[in-house]
């Protein structure tokens, strides 16, 4: 009787046992879990999506690398909490996902591996990373990870209420080149469609506001930190805050919709254009190609966001494997995971497939990516993408306190000269606290 | 008579009330996501599917992550119930040196949020190596001054005559604390109990930075780390299906347990 107590542990027990005379290589990422679709899965090039593409790459490794034992932890996004704890009990895993904004938060502390060595011996040395993507693991001058992707805030357009309000020339969209010329649109759009210009998932929702934010400072060449410091009271942060402050009075947006809600808003035609990044283009794209809907019939393209001001420029983050640093980690595992880097890097045309914008240079150059849905219209952002300074640690609590500053000036809740005060106040305490 | 017919359909409306809810992530969880994305209204157009469950148990894991979380919740319960009944005891019936002090010590743990002593105790299980296990799983829960304080009281509500009776017939101390004593706390028992399992079946954060390996996932980290960066847009009827896959076990102890947690809230309510 006792026996049939301790089965159930001993099965338990089994199922942790590792694999003999294998090195383990332990990777650990976000993207969610896809086991009962993809679990098998080892043909990349019929997966779908971050979680599909992948658990296929993981895979596929796997199965090219029998030496290999490869432990996936999938982490509730964005896993730092777990990380931070695992780095704590150096328990660290060998390979992670990571934010780009969120490298240099943890290369400060001395918690990550260098990789420039061995980015390029593996073929994937950062000069032939895109623009954005090798500022995003650049620190001090050392790459301190592969590049996943580079994903950006973009103006996905509903073309079949563009057509209908006149905002359509030679099957492109006609976008603004100024505010002045927005305002205009938004009034022409509204007129002939009934319709507000721009949707938003605003309500509960902070992160959209800081990369508006980010975005029209850059595009006017502001300077958003200065010596590891914030400066948003300047006429620049107060023009963008203006901008979108006058979009909220005029009725040019939706309002109070959060982000759910704005997706099926959308998705439904409640307007014309809607705020929000790479991820969705796949989405869009195929709702676009169904016969009925508000986007279908071809009604629907993505555009990089319009240069209102002096130059192009969006805000961007993207997705990098790092390494932390580990005591325990021995060659072999090392030379895994460095094994795993170059696999990937040699797979990576297959994640230019979730709708981000690739890492490499020559993928955005192929004729293979162009050949992409709306891909043509995004490749400029591998220019004109653009992260925050290294030296801005913090990143995610900073944009916390952005959005929030910023949603009550645009709300009217607060004048914009008290809001930029108080949001540059606000990061700089966090700054001055690391 | 009007009255409790007045009584009885309000009640039957507010139960009613409290079914929605749970309704609704019901119905919610056999829709197909894209359609959820688009429109939740969709619910309404009688197209199901068990497609969120498939994926759901397609996930070798899932199994494993239950195992564990019956693991915890049962060791920390049984852990729970025998260290503070013996600690309810010596605090309601030995006379000992420092005793009102040390309860009082014991007591001031329930105003210490588990926030303020994370990191010093995932610390020491780092030292002590034992993160990734079910120990370091369990153990921090069996400090339980909630536990301790409702057995204390339990005891001395229970005359003490009887102790006094048993004493002179010479039985010894753990004689009357575990053959006379403990058989009349059973239904502080099964308060203790049922609330010490709830709260470590639902258990989050402790286990999500302890239990790192996917292995030693407990229920709730494990489903969450399934969900994709935007569940609530993208995949909400698998969020949904989830909620229930992790709600059922509950239900089923409710539906056991459920003259003990009515007589507990009773009881609580009632002190």
């Amino acid at each position: 009787m006792r026996a049939l107590w301790l089965l159930p542990l001993a099965l338990l027990g089994s199922c942790a046992s590792p694999a003999p005379d294998k090195t383990r290589l332990v990777i650990q990422r976000f993207f969610g879990a896809c086991e009962a679709e993809y679990g098998r899965a080892t043909d990349i090039a019929k997966a779908e999506g971050e979680c599909g593409i992948v658990t296929t790459m993981i895979n596929r490794f796997q199965a090219e690398n029998p030496d290999v034992d490869v432990v996936e932890n999938v982490v509730f996004w964005p896993g730092y909490d777990q990380l931070t704890a695992q780095l704590a009990a150096n328990d660290a895993p060998d390979l992670v996902t990571m934010h780009g904004s969120v490298i240099s938060d943890y290369q400060a502390r001395g918690l990550l591996e260098p990789l420039d060595a061995d980015l390029a011996a593996i073929g994937a040395p950062p000069a032939s990373f895109t623009t954005a993507a090798r500022t995003a693991v650049t620190v001090d001058g050392r790459a301190w990870g592969l590049p996943i992707d580079t994903w950006a805030p973009l103006w996905h357009i509903n073309m079949n209420l563009f057509r209908k309000a006149g905002l359509v020339r030679g099957g492109k969209p006609v976008l603004p080149r100024s505010p002045e010329e927005l305002y205009a649109q938004a009034q022409q759009f509204r007129e002939r469609t009934g319709k507000p210009y721009l949707v938003q998932g605003a309500a509960n929702e902070y992160a959209g506001f800081t990369r508006n934010f980010y975005t029209f400072v850059m595009q006017q060449n502001g300077t958003l930190f200065r010596n590891g410091r914030a400066t948003f009271a300047t006429p620049e942060g107060r023009n963008a805050l203006q901008l979108f402050k006058t979009i909220y009075d005029r009725d040019f947006t939706t309002k109070n919709q959060d982000y759910s809600a704005a997706v099926a808003g959308f998705l439904k035609g409640d307007g014309g254009v809607f705020l929000v990044g790479t991820w969705m283009v796949g989405t869009f794209d195929a709702e676009s190609r169904k016969t009925s809907g508000a986007l279908a019939n071809g009604g629907y393209t993505v555009m990089p966001y319009p240069k209102l001001f002096a130059r192009e420029a969006t805000f961007a983050d993207g997705h990098v494997w790092v390494m932390p640093r580990s005591n325990h980690r021995r060659p072999g595992e090392r030379a895994a995971a460095i094994r795993f880097l170059k696999f990937f890097a040699g797979h990576a045309k297959h994640w230019a497939r979730t709708g981000h914008l690739p890492a490499f240079q020559a993928i955005i150059d192929s004729p293979e990516w162009r050949a992409l849905p709306h891909r043509d219209n995004l490749a400029i952002l591998a220019t004109t993408a653009q992260p925050l300074p290294k030296q801005v640690r913090r990143q995610f609590p900073i944009e916390t306190i952005v959005g929030t500053e910023a949603a009550s000036a645009i709300s009217g809740a607060k004048p914009i000269d008290r809001t930029l005060s108080d949001m540059e106040r606000r990061v700089n305490e966090v700054l001055e606290n690391l | 008579m009007t009255r409790s017919r007045l009584a009885v359909a309000l009640v039957v409306l507010a139960a009613v009330l409290m079914l929605v809810p749970l309704l609704w992530v019901l119905a919610l969880s056999l829709k197909a996501n894209g359609e959820l994305m688009v429109d939740t209204a969709s619910v309404f157009n009688g197209r199901f599917t068990l497609e969120n469950y498939r994926n759901l148990f397609g996930n070798g894991a899932v199994f494993r992550w239950i195992g564990n979380s019956l693991i915890v919740s049962l060791g920390m319960t049984v852990g729970v119930l025998i260290l503070a009944s013996l600690a309810g005891y010596g605090f309601a019936r030995l006379e000992f040196r420092g005793r009102d002090a040390l309860f009082v010590i014991v007591l001031l743990g329930l105003a210490v949020p588990e926030q303020a002593v994370i990191i010093a105790r995932h610390q020491m299980f780092s030292w002590l190596g034992m993160h990734n296990t079910y120990q370091a799983l369990i153990l921090p829960g069996l400090s339980a001054p909630f536990g301790v304080f409702l057995m204390t009281q339990y005891f001395r509500a229970i005359p003490k005559d009887i102790d006094e009776a048993a004493l002179l017939d010479g039985a010894s101390r753990f004689t009357i604390f575990w053959k006379l004593l403990l058989p009349l706390t059973i239904p502080a028992q099964a308060t203790l109990g049922i609330f010490t399992f709830l709260s470590a079946w639902n258990d989050y954060w402790w286990p999500l930075i302890s239990a790192t390996n996917k292995d030693m996932f407990t229920l709730t980290v494990g489903i969450a780390s399934t969900q994709m960066n935007f569940a609530q847009t993208e995949g909400l009827g698998f969020l949904m299906a989830q909620a229930v896959f992790a709600g059922a076990p509950m239900l089923i102890v409710y539906l056991f347990f459920q003259k003990y947690i009515v007589q507990a809230v009773a009881g609580a309510a009632g002190r």
